[in-house]
């Protein structure tokens, strides 16, 4: 697993700061040059502060743009430059509750734009980042000046938003335009009945809500990726859900079916929650069938190769995060493994997929 | 509520077809036509309708905005890339039956590009605002004239991001220089089989030995480049139409999965002698009768053989955005990035556009390489390639699907505004569109199998095939 947090030493009295570890010459105050290596760690020096770094290469951080917290000695590294996956977790806080839900939200919220902002001003040429939560939107209007912000010195970066979609109202749609090729909106729609969509999300009128703000985005042209994740709840109702996707979510990009996580509530709700696509994979078939009629775009995230019927291989991404990803020790002898998504680093043998069969 | 306008037809004296302008369409018993024209829709007809997406509440909800992105889809705008189709001779080594005025002798003199007429090609093409193209080579036979041909790849190669090349050849004659220009990846061929050994001399060739070096040549051309860069398609003479069953056996020999029927379009002073190529009964029997045979045999051989066009049809209902075939396409507006530049550097905006200005019947040139596209024929030919608004046509369910055809209609009839059910076009097409939609709803595990590997599919959603209460 990697690393996100370093241990870190610095002045205790520094206010925490954003800085990235130059490669090469510094190209402004907040690049740290490597001003000493030896065994007890890594010594830095920014235009600003010095700091060192514990247990960490210099190559392997080279690039990242880390946030160094003096008071916990600690530095987060906000975007690492090698990994396409780097997010932002906005707030903790959400107003729905998920079966799911692998982030448990909170109810305190930490602003942490000001350092959002100076972390994507560093962030590597042409960079993707994740916005994600708890619920990004709860404090939209710090978002959306975010976003202006960063856009307004970095026009080669763009962001992927994690949001439950409660929260757009018709005034955004001029916002949503100005921005729409370099937002891409992951919005997640678990059912097409709605008593069955509010009851996983924990939230009644979700759905109510969830449509209308749909219709907005496709007004903004806005990109979106509509995410479902696979439950024993919604399983079988999948084919359904997929010929509502074709019939009123069209301008979606794309719609990324998703295996669960088992860790926050998805951990607590396993048992109930977890649908072995291994062992029966004939819904979801279907309703990638439908999609593939419709020709409307369609991907697996989640999925053990090997759980996947070879038709449908080709749409399965190797989507977990480095971070969190595994292989089982069965995989070692498996030809797919480079292709294979894996599994999360918490995922568990005994409740899992019944049918894991190395190719 | 508000209902979209349903346009019907009936498929069989018990189920009509019905379908909105985005292409979504269902099927239905009278009775609910019945209801939907006194506007008496039932409770059930009206949430059937609603779920759908057939009807909305209120302008700029989810069904509304769904509606709107589907409809928009359905349109073809064209931009992005560019489909030429070139004659760099009209001389031809073969003397094909149904094929009089687009070919000269072998040794006649002035049907060939000249240098500068090459030169003037290669700049139109350069102007073209694309940077994808698609390059058809037709002729008489292109291979004569391979020098052209290699001087044009070598341009295009050079000036647009994506290129492909599809050679029209007879295949009667190849060489070293020939083959090594089929060795390039970007290269297609496409030929013609007409069926069995004697149905292919008949109709092409004349004479069994030259038959027999075409064979050999295309087995020949299979082992070198492999059978994915080349497709064949047999045309069809319909007063002695091969056997189906023939036909396919003839093109499985060499290990083609896909075919392509076409009916003889017999031009000017031909089609006199040839009255039943100007009725479509006689090709629309023997088109449906080709189809069930390959579906029984696809059932029976458990191998897949496609005929591309019902698969194509099959592709235009399911979904918007199939617009690879230029014949089928809505609007199909005629454009630079879209034309025929023949032998003599006249520009047409198609095939049949150029067969016509040959027989002298009309001139349909858009322009020539020389002075450039005619802005004033391309806006007077504009409207007749769109079927939104002709006045059978939105009546007609296969709208969203369909295309349109005004040069063929000038062909047959003298005249672009024949009620479109008495025109070649639409008669073929409601045959075609209706074939496929019985085959979508019929539930027989041997339509099945050849509908759901034409289409990609493991097997066919029942969601495709939604049913009004
Ligand atoms: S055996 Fe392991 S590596 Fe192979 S496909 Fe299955 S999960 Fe992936
Ligand atoms: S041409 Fe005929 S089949 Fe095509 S849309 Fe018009 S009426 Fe229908």
């Amino acid at each position: 697993m990697i690393q996100l947090r370093l241990k870190s030493e610095c002045d205790r009295g520094l206010a925490p700061f954003v800085t990235r570890i130059a490669e090469g010459e510094p190209q402004c105050e907040e690049d740290a040059t490597l001003t000493l290596s030896e065994a007890g760690g890594l010594s830095y020096r920014t235009g600003l502060a010095t700091f060192r770094l514990r247990d960490v290469a210099p190559a392997e951080i080279a690039g990242d743009v880390l946030l160094i917290d003096p008071r916990r000695q600690i530095a987060h590294r906000l975007i690492r430059a090698a990994s396409p996956h780097n997010t932002f977790l906005i707030t903790e806080q959400c107003d729905q509750l998920c079966l799911m839900c692998s982030q448990p939200p909170k109810p305190q919220h930490q602003d942490m734009f000001a350092h959002f902002l100076a972390a994507a001003r560093l962030a590597p040429p042409g960079a993707q980042i994740g916005l994600s939560g708890g619920e990004p939107l709860l404090h939209k209007d710090a978002l959306f000046a975010f976003i202006d912000a960063v856009f307004a010195s970095r026009d080669d970066l763009s962001f992927h938003i994690l949001t439950n979609g409660q929260y757009f109202e018709r005034d955004d749609l001029a916002w949503l335009r100005k921005h729409r090729t370099r937002l891409l909106w992951g919005v997640p729609i678990y059912s097409d009945d709605p008593a069955t969509h509010d009851e996983i999300v924990g939230k009644s009128g979700a759905f109510a809500q969830l449509a209308p703000n749909l219709a907005l985005l496709g007004l903004a042209g806005a990109a979106l990726e509509l995410r479902t994740v696979v439950l024993a709840q919604n399983a079988l109702c999948l084919p359904r859900l997929a010929d509502f996707i074709t019939r009123h979510l069209p301008f979606a990009a794309t719609w990324a079916i998703m295996q669960m996580e088992r860790i926050g509530y998805g951990r607590m709700n396993w048992t109930r929650c977890f649908f072995d696509s291994s062992i029966d994979f004939a819904s979801l078939g279907a309703a990638i069938d439908l999609m593939r009629a419709r020709r409307q775009g369609v991907t697996l995230y989640n999925f053990p190769l090997c759980t996947v019927p070879r038709a449908y291989r080709d749409l399965a991404a190797r989507s977990i995060s480095d971070w969190k990803q595994k292989y089982l020790p069965a995989c070692r002898a498996c030809s797919l493994r480079a292709s294979c998504a894996g599994f999360f680093e918490w995922y568990r043998e005994e409740d899992g997929f019944m049918e894991i069969r190395p190719q | 509520m508000q209902v979209w306008p349903l346009r019907f037809r009936d498929l069989d004296d018990r189920r009509t077809i019905l379908s909105d302008d985005s292409g979504a369409y269902f099927l239905a018993k009278s009775e609910f036509v019945g209801r939907y024209a006194r506007d008496a829709l039932s409770p059930s007809d009206e949430r059937f309708l609603l779920e759908k997406g057939h009807a909305f509440e209120r302008a700029g909800d989810l069904a509304h905005t769904g509606f709107l992105a589907r409809w928009s889809r359905r349109q073809y705008i064209g931009g992005g890339s560019a489909y030429i189709i070139l004659i760099p001779t009209l001389r031809c080594d073969l003397k094909c039956s149904y094929c009089q005025v687009s070919r000269a002798p072998l040794a006649s003199q002035g049907f060939d590009w000249d240098a500068e007429t090459l030169q003037k090609v290669l700049g139109f093409l350069d102007d073209l605002p694309v940077e994808e193209i698609q390059i058809e080579f037709q002729g008489g036979e292109p291979f004569l004239r391979l020098d052209l041909l290699e001087a044009v790849a070598a341009f295009a190669r050079r000036r647009f991001r994506r290129v492909r090349f599809v050679v029209c050849s007879n295949l009667q004659t190849l060489n070293e220089g020939i083959l090594a220009f089929l060795d390039s990846e970007d290269v297609l061929i496409s030929t013609s089989l007409d069926g069995p050994h004697q149905v292919h001399t008949r109709n092409r060739t004349g004479d069994t030995a030259l038959t027999e070096v075409f064979l050999s040549n295309l087995k020949q051309v299979i082992g070198r480049i492999g059978p994915g860069r080349i497709s064949a398609l047999p045309t069809i003479d319909i007063e002695e139409p091969p056997n189906p069953e023939d036909l396919i056996a003839a093109y499985e020999a060499f290990g083609f999965t896909s075919l392509y029927l076409r009916p003889v379009n017999y031009q000017g002073f031909a089609r006199k002698s040839h009255p039943e190529a100007r009725t479509s009964a006689a090709w629309n029997d023997y088109y449906r009768g080709f189809i069930e045979a390959l579906i029984a045999r696809n059932a029976r051989t458990g191998r897949v053989m496609e005929e591309f066009y019902m698969a194509h049809c099959l592709r235009r209902i399911l979904a918007p955005g199939m617009d690879s075939h230029t014949d089928l396409r809505n609007p199909n507006i005629p454009s630079g990035a879209n034309a025929v530049i023949d032998f003599d550097g006249q520009i047409y905006p198609s095939d049949e556009a150029r067969m016509l200005a040959r027989i002298r019947q009309v001139d349909l040139a858009i322009g020539n390489v020389s002075d450039g596209l005619d802005q004033e024929k391309l806006t007077l030919l504009a409207p007749g390639h769109i079927n939104n608004f002709d006045p059978d046509c939105i009546h007609c369910p296969y709208q969203p699907f369909c295309g349109t055809d005004p040069i063929d209609d000038l062909s047959r009839s003298g005249r672009i505004d024949v009620p479109r059910h008495e025109s070649w076009f639409c008669q073929r097409h409601l045959a075609v569109f209706d074939l496929a939609m019985e085959l979508l709803y019929r539930t027989d595990p041997e339509v099945e199998f050849s509908l759901s590997r034409w289409l990609g599919l493991e097997s066919i959603p029942e969601a495709l095939r939604p049913v009004a209460p």
